[in-house]
């Protein structure tokens, strides 16, 4: 009974002394909120005297703005998770403490995968925690493929290709359309940075910040017209701007998808047919450039105790932990953020089981590290993927037959927009 | 008086054709939180209930942990309509047991212009403010600012208005002070108008989605409505309409229950009101 | 007139919580809008830029805006007339002395337990473009593709039958109450003098009831313009392209999302303006029947 007691109060004093609380907000929602609370587990069981708390908050955008108004608020959590949208914002906050500080100035960073380390490193400094990296690839169901009597092994890779086998497939009666995709915007800098093509000046706002976009320049314009002549041709079913076109692309509706790796693992195990995954498709006759990184960084808010970021560098260890890494790929699709992963992972025969999960390694692998294809960063970029998804949104609409006048048109309207938005956002912080 | 039978029978015509119509997204949200996944996603959509029910609503109810976000709403939306309720009837009985005291008209505008001020209008800086007092993610930022009521303080305004003054007269001659009167006469009489009042104002807090959505933060401070987008969100890898639609039932039960309670006292709340 | 109390002080006591509440929550933050309307804010409200009118005449010359404010017209003009339309012919039907009809009463209301926000959920089941039944019986009995994703005027019209349909109950349930007030006596005279139902619905109901109509234009405009956020969250986010943008969506959007203070509040006063015209015109109307959520 004493022993009990004993036993009780000291647990009792861990609870109430002992512990480092480390708020953790994040966008992961679905299966992936699963994962993030099997990594989370692992780490509290292993450190009893650290807590961390994970906190869904939402969509990352607002995650994002949660995040801004808890800082104001003074009450902000440890650790955040912001999307690539929001690298400016967090780099010109003032309110953030970058990951260089927390792991000193010896870490040696050299076995996080190169991209991944390029698109949060700023003057060589690496700024936020990878932790959620993804790129875009083309899913496809070769079930369709066959029923519509294409080659189930031959999956578009130019857009000539795509848009003659989405009409094939439509005409066929095998799916009601083509393609669809997800974050569209974000499709359309992926296109630029495939193509080698910057996105906005000053190296896509890495050089210095970004003042005047060029997606309404040729490339830009030949991309959405495309997109409007898929559209018209029901070869390009409108998906929403997140993750509804999963939902049409499994209810076997349309035959691509352009999605996010991230759904990789969802879309395997929903999936009553077969479906492979490739490269983005691509317009011949321009440089060869790479995907860029999408997914989110893990940032750490100014104003805590020294304690705590001792706890929390722990966590980011935690977190690159081979096998943490490497489970966390698995049960996503998101990447491997170390080499040392991908290696096990590799060893373990992963990639040759599932090599759904190698497509977006082999791409990202098989492009060039250019400029172009390090990945966009501007100001209010929040407000500004809002514009061009709107843009989007309006040109797929179009009825007519001029689908480049059209294009031009409606890109430079929202090249306008965003033009004003960087430069609302130079006003305040400076060029 | 008799009514013709062919105008008899087109009345139940229209009237069950547009139950059909109106009833249908309800019977269809029951229906789809009755699927499995695989039902939930077959096209054609099937329309007939399937037996999965349970699994759907244990799924739903975990999830988004609705039995916190049902305390929450419930909590929320009960404490306003009593607020609610209370001021403006203090605020009434001032307006019209007390002749023209110094500033009338002004507290009167003032009470009125809550009428001009809907909470989009005022948002960004009262979530500003909701700061500065640190009540972010806090019960009293998702209820002390709705406190006020204009309506309310109209309708009891004009219901005092029509008690007979022979009462007053009477209470007052009994030396009972303004309070007593108040407590042992005046709100008795209300009791209709109150059950009325109470079963908008619920209705109204328990809808509340754009407040909730920005002022709180952590799971245990969620309301419904919240809990539903959650619903949507984390499914969204694949919309899983069965598991939605389970929590989209859960969500309209309350106010259902509540709408049955008071269904009689509020149609005759609002009549009684017009009879003056 | 009420006969008075002669306490000095009471009277100020009793108002004192309501007019605490008033001021501070509600007549502060909008003198706040106001100022802020006049200032560039960054997002994490460190630095406060003085911009003068830039705000407003952006908001002008911005077409998003005007379109946006376009739609919450279309929008409200179609939720207002469908709400009272169809609720009050459903009223007069629904208030006649036959068998079994307070059973279909309770189910007419049905929808005013719903909140905007499961509304849209059921809503967005319904026009799920992959698998919800009004997109299949359009398809199948009339060859019609609809997709809401895909077409902004499509999508404007599931909003809008969302909305209105989650009104209904609401409505129906002050049509009845009003209709309540109504002399049977009234009609029945005008029915043995022959006056076909059609005229006694045109001569004797509809004006009897306007009262009740005006109150609910009044409540329908509102909810129209503020009161629909959730469903629009839910249903559309305001897409596709803008389409589904109304004013307080976009007042939402940037404002807590693209995080732009100054012009979120500068919305703000715009529709401020509008609440305004609109609560003066009741004001002269219907002074008497005032009631608010």
């Amino acid at each position: 009974m004493k022993k009990l007691l004993v036993l009780v109060l000291l647990c009792l004093s861990i609870f109430a002394f002992g512990k480092t609380t480390i708020n953790f907000w994040h966008a992961m929602s679905g299966s992936r909120l699963g994962a993030v609370d099997a990594i989370v587990e692992g780490f509290n069981a292993e450190n009893p005297d650290i807590e961390v708390v994970a906190q869904f908050t939402g969509s990352y955008a607002e995650t994002l703005t949660k995040a801004i108004a808890s800082y104001r608020a003074g009450d902000q959590p440890h650790i955040v998770q912001v999307y690539e949208v929001g690298l400016q914002t967090m780099l010109d906050s003032g309110a953030i403490k970058p990951v260089f500080e927390l792991s000193g100035p010896d870490y040696d960073w050299g076995d996080v995968i190169g991209p991944i380390l390029d698109y949060y490193t700023v003057g060589d400094q690496l700024y936020s925690m990878p932790f959620n990296s993804s790129s875009a690839i083309l899913y496809y169901n070769k079930d369709i493929f066959r029923a519509a009597g294409l080659d189930p092994n031959e999956p578009p890779s130019t857009f000539e290709e795509l848009y003659e086998m989405g009409k094939k497939i439509v005409e066929s009666g095998a799916a009601q359309g083509g393609i669809s995709f997800g974050w569209p915007a974000w499709v359309f800098e992926q296109m630029h940075s495939v193509h080698g093509q910057f996105y906005a000046n000053n190296e896509n706002g890495r050089a210095a910040k970004a003042t005047e976009v060029f997606f309404n320049d040729d490339f830009g314009v030949k991309v959405l017209a495309e997109w409007i002549k898929w559209a018209q041709a029901k070869v390009f079913l409108y998906g929403g701007r997140e993750y509804d076109a999963n939902q049409a692309f499994l209810s076997k509706q349309v035959a691509m998808l352009i999605q996010s790796t991230s759904s990789v693992s969802s879309i395997e195990s929903k999936a009553d047919f077969e479906m492979g995954t490739t490269f983005l498709p691509s317009i011949p006759g321009y440089p060869k450039g790479n995907s860029v990184i999408g997914g989110a960084t893990l940032w750490v808010m100014k104003g805590h105790t020294d304690d705590e970021y001792e706890a929390i560098w722990k966590f980011f260890q935690y977190l690159m932990r081979t096998e943490v890494t490497a489970e966390w790929h698995k049960s996503t699709g998101y990447f491997p953020a170390t080499n040392s992963a991908v290696k096990i992972l590799m060893d373990q025969g992963w990639f040759s089981e599932n090599p759904n999960h190698l497509t977006a390694f082999l791409q990202i692998l098989s492009g060039t590290r250019i400029p172009e294809a390090q990945g966009v960063r501007l100001g209010n970029f929040v407000a500004i993927r809002d514009i061009v998804d709107g843009a989007i949104e309006n040109a797929i609409q179009y009825t007519g037959s001029d689908y480049e006048g059209e294009a031009k048109r409606i890109l430079d309207d929202a090249a306008e927009k965003t033009n004003t938005a960087l430069e609302e956002y130079t006003l305040i912080y400076g060029k | 008086m008799k009514q013709r039978k062919s105008s008899v029978f087109l009345s139940y015509l229209i009237l069950t054709l547009a139950i059909v119509a109106i009833m249908f997204p309800i019977y269809y949200a029951f229906t789809m939180s009755t699927f499995n996944e695989k039902e939930a996603y077959s096209f054609p959509p099937k329309f007939l209930p399937s037996v999965h029910a349970f699994d759907n609503y244990v799924k739903a109810w975990e999830t988004v942990n609705m039995g916190r976000l049902i305390f929450n709403s419930s909590f929320i939306a009960v404490t306003v309509a009593l607020a609610k309720i209370f001021l403006s009837m203090l605020a009434a009985f001032a307006f019209t047991y007390f002749g023209n005291f110094k500033g009338k008209f002004f507290f009167f505008t003032v009470i009125l212009i809550t009428h001009m001020l809907p909470l989009p209008i005022r948002i960004v800086p009262t979530y500003e403010l909701m700061r500065t007092f640190g009540w972010v993610d806090t019960y009293r930022a998702l209820t002390i600012p709705f406190f006020a009521s204009a309506t309310g303080t109209l309708l009891f305004r004009q219901l005092f208005m029509t008690v007979p003054s022979s009462l007053s007269d009477a209470a007052r001659i009994d030396g009972a002070g303004p309070m007593r009167f108040l407590f042992s006469v005046l709100i008795p009489l209300s009791k209709t108008n109150v059950g009325a009042l109470f079963l908008i104002e619920f209705t109204y807090m328990w809808n509340e989605y754009l407040w909730p959505m920005i002022v709180t933060n952590s799971n245990n401070m969620r309301v419904v409505q919240i809990g539903i987008k959650m619903l949507l969100a984390s499914e969204a890898q694949a919309a899983e309409w069965n598991i939605i639609m389970a929590g989209a039932i859960i969500a309209m039960i309350p106010p259902l229950i509540m709408l049955l309670l008071f269904q009689k006292t509020f149609m005759e709340g609002f009549s009684l009101k017009e009879e003056k | 007139m009420n006969s008075r109390f002669p306490n000095k002080l009471l009277p100020y006591l009793l108002l004192l919580p309501s007019v605490v509440v008033v001021i501070v929550f509600l007549i502060v933050p909008t003198i706040q809008s106001l100022y802020l309307s006049f200032f560039r804010v960054s997002p994490f409200g460190d630095r406060l830029i003085f911009v003068g009118w830039y705000n407003f005449t952006k908001l002008f010359k911005s077409s998003d805006y005007v379109d946006s404010l376009m739609i919450t017209l279309i929008f409200a003009v179609f939720v207002v007339i469908i709400g009272l339309t169809v609720g009050m012919l459903l009223s007069v039907l629904l208030n006649q002395r036959l068998k079994g009809l307070q059973f279909y009463r309770t189910l007419f209301i049905w929808t005013y337990a719903i909140s905007p926000a499961v509304a849209g959920t059921i809503w967005a089941l319904m026009f799920s473009p992959s698998s919800g039944p009004v997109t299949y019986l359009l398809k199948t009995f009339f060859g019609a593709e609809v997709n809401w994703m895909m077409d902004g005027r499509v999508a404007l019209l599931a909003v809008i039958i969302a909305a209105s349909w989650k009104m209904l109950g609401y409505n129906i349930i002050f049509f009845l109450s009003g209709l309540q007030t109504i002399p049977q006596e009234l009609t029945e005279a005008a029915a043995i003098d022959g006056a076909s139902s059609v005229r006694r619905f045109f001569r004797i109901t509809v004006p009897l009831l306007s009262p009740t109509t005006f109150f609910l234009l009044i409540m329908n405009t509102l909810y129209a313009f503020f009161q629909v956020f959730g469903l629009i969250d839910i249903m559309t986010k305001g897409g596709p392209g803008d389409a589904t943008q109304v004013l307080v969506y976009k007042l939402y959007r940037d404002g807590f999302i693209n995080l732009d203070t100054g012009f979120a509040s500068a919305q703000s006063i715009v529709l401020f303006v509008f609440v305004a015209i609109l609560t003066v015109l009741q004001f002269r109307f219907a002074e008497r029947k005032v009631f608010y959520g």
